[in-house]
């Protein structure tokens, strides 16, 4: 018992250390916004003129709701369709299905900026065209994939007895699905809908060549601040969205189990 | 701030509707620039705005190609485009761009003859670019690191400075910087493998390849670079604007310099406006407060340029007779060159991987 | 990823179409249909967009053998993948077990978000503070020489280790999170029947616990293996002199040279390559297992 018990606090102190490699970058990110040099000069001048000049910058906060509003939206979307693809993955078997299964990796695995490139040119072709609806269009299709493997790699781990036992005592389909299955794949949803989020959210190739003026998003924002006008108003928008989602997250995990106690 | 437009968003036909009608309407002038360069400068177009009723929108690019694909994937958005003017040929070639009529532009005549008369710009006696400012790639060094400017280009290869040396990921600036040190025409240049042997000695004595002003500025703040080839307006920002201890140096071998100008696209819904904008952006008043305000590289316009202070940079290092003598202006470059400057330069920084 | 379940059928596509319509069209939409658009590019003499007189050719995909350039850089990304995929494992697959096996409780859930988080930041803002970090008279520098009793110079910028601690730090949270799906699904009764039996803990981790877990392994390794063999970014910033890859080259024909076809050549090339990896590996990972 007592091994049991160093080794736990072994296991937890090493968490605690990967939190530390982890968060390193985002504390300097976040020293930095408070930092009056712009070029993360040191000695460390106490500052918060950076965040008075992001409330004065529309243009940026404008990026960031667009960036949290399309990473949302997303987010919704990519789990409920690639959950569902993921299902019909596991459950059924027809021809032409390890080619469907090998299709997820060409988004994943073709640098993103010919994917943006073809993007651009495809949906300049067939009238789309560019803003910030071509740009959720995209992102959706990027991050797809991703959460079909999540959600796929839980799956593998389910038992179809389950499935079978709840229909032998007269569940129907979508009864089978929505009791047994959903709850038990729950984890992998939300972990696929937290892979799309970041996917939509830190996505800049793809969004950079389909926004418009006035129809961007933060990282746009950020790569084409970084060639000429980088300033910490940067650092600033970037603490203060991880501050929130912070609070949001530990919030959310006061009140919601993720992947149950057992 | 402003309310989420989730709803809407979800609404996918109304913004399919807004997407096709992304089209400027007439009162906009849509300009296509880099970013931070001049054109949108917020005080810049608030007076603008307000002297001439248009409204700017701009659009921005991070390399001559993105922008030469932006201006054939969106025919009749932009109003303005600021063209480097190694590349207006092309852009003209393409039919991207439209004759400028000079005589709507009252700040034209100011403009210093050998720029507007350049051969790169006007095509057939009619005008498809209009020159707005130039600058040098030249070298900037770490005053920490230097007692006084070296005088020759010889000290990127001194071993005194290896490993504290950044040269730009660029495959024509790197052959055409390695033309200057090898003492040939960078527009013409005969003895490509000197280039070679020249950039192969360069290699072991480079730090990093910088992409961004951003990225020299950081480096220098933090002393991990003595010298680096870099841009005359940036450098001149870095010390007149961020405090930061870098001066440029112009070697006695010479300097690459550029001009860049801006057209109007075929297709411009406003082309009234534009030529209003170019005028501002070519104007007197508009090039003081941008010099003074942020930094700038020089002035196309004479006029600009006289109306700074005596020993501002802009006036007396670049408008030094002695330096006009050393440096070269960059010409059109063929695709077939560029691939092959590319190649080289691929291999180089392949080999020293 | 073969699916055992044990309502496959024969007449399985027709179940399946509805739940899958949905998905694969959104992305024939949104992906297979302008990548098919590349796909055409890459056998063109010229982007016929520019109004330039154009034919097929296969000259973009010989362009590949005909330098030793591009397979030597494809090597050293293959190599950087690889390498940070493994890292990833190594530090990700303890990090996975801890929090699905051994936190209990809210904890559990509060530092899995935590662990989460960072890669909800922007990627450039992050690398800029690795550079921070890890150059000379940074913060690793001064931290280490002001705890250690001799003069050491930690300059770890623009290199090799750099390129590699900056991607490692960008995607093992991917490992962690695929790693936890199929962990935490491990019943404890199990363990438990085992370690009653006589089995070490080497044994149960090694018959028991890894097998179980391999599919969340292999889909986070594919995750992770996958986008880093195309990298630019990163190894750009981060690796000074010696950050080159293959995807460098890619991007360079798409945006200083506008030689579109070459670009797509060289990227379905890479394409193809990544793909044969993984239908190597995935099946020889399983078996180990």
């Amino acid at each position: 018992m007592a091994t049991t018990r160093i080794l736990e606090g072994l296991g937890r102190l090493y968490i605690w250390l990967l939190l530390a490699f982890l968060y390193l970058p985002i504390i300097i990110m976040a020293l930095m916004s408070f930092n009056v040099s712009p070029f993360y000069q040191l000695p460390f001048e106490w500052t918060t003129e950076w965040y008075a000049a992001l409330w004065q910058n529309d243009q940026l906060i404008a990026a960031t709701w667009n960036s949290i509003e399309i990473a949302v939206i997303t987010t919704l979307i990519c789990t409920v369709l690639g959950s569902a693809a993921s299902l019909a993955l596991y459950r059924y078997d027809f021809r032409g299905k390890k080619f469907l299964q090998a299709l997820l990796f060409p988004p994943i695995a073709i640098p993103w900026l010919i994917t943006g490139t073809a993007m651009l040119i495809f949906f300049f072709g067939v009238g789309i065209g560019r803003g910030l609806f071509a740009i959720l269009l995209g992102h959706v299709a990027l991050a797809l994939p991703y959460v079909i493997v999540v959600v796929s790699a839980r799956l593998q781990t389910f038992a179809p007895e389950l499935e079978e036992a709840a229909r032998s005592l007269g569940a129907n389909q979508w009864q089978v699905t929505s009791r047994v299955t959903l709850p038990w794949i729950m984890p992998g949803v939300i972990a696929g809908g937290l892979f799309a989020f970041a996917v939509s959210f830190d996505q800049f190739v793809v969004s950079y060549f389909l926004s418009t003026p006035g129809q961007t998003t933060l990282p746009v924002e950020i790569y084409a601040a970084i060639r000429k006008g980088f300033t910490p108003e940067i650092n600033a928008v970037s603490t203060i969205i991880i501050v929130v989602s912070m609070a949001l997250m530990l919030l959310t995990a006061r009140f919601f189990k993720f992947g149950g106690e057992k | 701030m402003r309310i989420p437009r989730l709803t809407i968003l979800l609404t996918a036909t109304a913004v399919f509707t807004s997407a096709l009608t992304l089209a400027a309407s007439a009162a906009e002038v849509h300009v296509l620039n880099w970013k931070g360069y001049g054109a949108d400068e917020p005080w810049a177009i608030a007076a603008f705005e307000k002297a001439t009723g248009n409204k700017v929108v701009n659009d921005f690019f991070n390399s001559e190609q993105e922008m030469l694909t932006k201006l054939r994937t969106n025919p009749g958005l932009y109003d303005v485009v600021m063209i480097n003017a190694a590349f207006n040929d092309q852009a003209m070639a393409e039919k991207l761009i439209q004759p400028i009529d000079v005589s709507k532009l009252s700040n034209y005549a100011d403009i210093s003859p050998d720029k507007a008369g350049s051969p790169m710009l006007d095509h057939d006696g009619k005008v498809y670019g209009v020159p707005w400012v130039w600058g040098l790639t030249a070298l900037a060094i770490n005053e920490k690191s230097f007692d006084k400017p070296p005088p020759s280009i010889a000290v990127m290869w001194d071993a005194a400075h290896k490993g504290r040396v950044v040269i730009r990921d660029d495959a024509v600036e790197a052959v055409q910087f390695g033309a200057i040190a090898t003492g040939q025409n960078i527009n013409d240049i005969k003895d490509m493998e000197a280039v070679k042997a020249k950039l192969t000695s360069l290699m072991p004595q480079i730090k990093t390849f910088w992409s961004s002003e951003n990225d020299w500025n950081q480096m220098v703040a933090s002393n991990q670079i003595d010298i680096g080839t870099y841009w005359s307006g940036s450098a001149d920002r870095a010390k007149t604007h961020f405090k930061l201890p870098v001066s440029l140096v112009i070697p006695q071998e010479g300097a690459v310099a550029w001009l860049d100008a801006f057209s109007i696209p075929v297709g411009s819904k406003n082309v009234e406006g534009a030529e209003a904008f170019i005028n501002y952006m070519i104007d007197p008043t508009f090039y003081v407060e941008w010099v003074t305000k942020v930094g700038a590289p020089v002035s196309a316009n004479t006029k600009a340029v006289a109306a700074l202070p005596e020993d501002a940079f802009n006036r007396k290092v670049m408008g030094d007779p002695e330096v006009a003598k050393r440096i070269q202006f960059q010409a059109p470059i063929t695709d077939a060159q560029r691939e092959a400057y590319l190649a080289l330069w691929q291999q180089l920084k392949v080999d020293v991987k | 990823m073969a699916a055992q379940g044990a309502t496959a059928t024969r007449s399985g596509l027709r179940s399946a179409l509805p739940l899958l319509a949905p998905a694969y069209l959104w992305l024939t939409v949104a992906i297979f249909l302008p990548l098919s658009a590349m796909v055409f590019f890459s056998f063109m003499t010229e982007l016929s967009l520019s109004g330039k007189p154009w034919a097929f050719t296969l000259g973009n995909y010989a362009a590949f053998f005909s330098q030793s350039l591009y397979l030597t850089l494809l090597l050293a990304s293959l190599r950087l993948g690889l390498e940070v995929t493994l890292w990833c494992i190594v530090i990700g697959y303890p990090a996975a077990y801890v929090l699905a096996k051994v936190l209990k409780g809210r904890s559990r859930e509060a530092i899995f978000l935590l662990v989460i988080l960072p890669f909800w930041s922007n990627g450039l803002v992050r690398i800029f503070s690795w550079a921070m970090v890890l150059r000379e008279g940074g913060i690793l520098d001064t931290a280490l020489n002001a705890v250690l009793p001799f003069k050491i110079n930690i300059d770890l910028m623009y290199s090799y280790p750099a390129v590699i601690i900056g991607l490692v730090h960008s995607y093992v949270p991917y490992m962690v999170l695929t790693c936890y799906l199929t962990l935490q699904a491990i019943d404890d009764s199990l363990i438990e029947a085992g370690r009653s039996l006589g089995a070490t803990r080497l044994q149960v981790l090694k018959r028991i616990i890894i097998p179980l877990s391999m599919p969340g392994l292999v889909a986070g390794a594919a995750l992770i293996f996958v986008p880093v063999v195309g990298s630019f970014m990163e190894p750009r910033i981060l690796g000074g002199r010696t950050g080159t890859f293959y995807g460098t080259v890619i991007e360079d024909q798409f945006v200083a040279v506008f030689n579109w076809p070459l670009g797509a050549a060289l990227s379905f090339i890479l394409l193809a390559v990544v793909l044969v990896i993984l239908a190597v590996a995935s099946p020889v990972l399983r078996r180990a297992a």
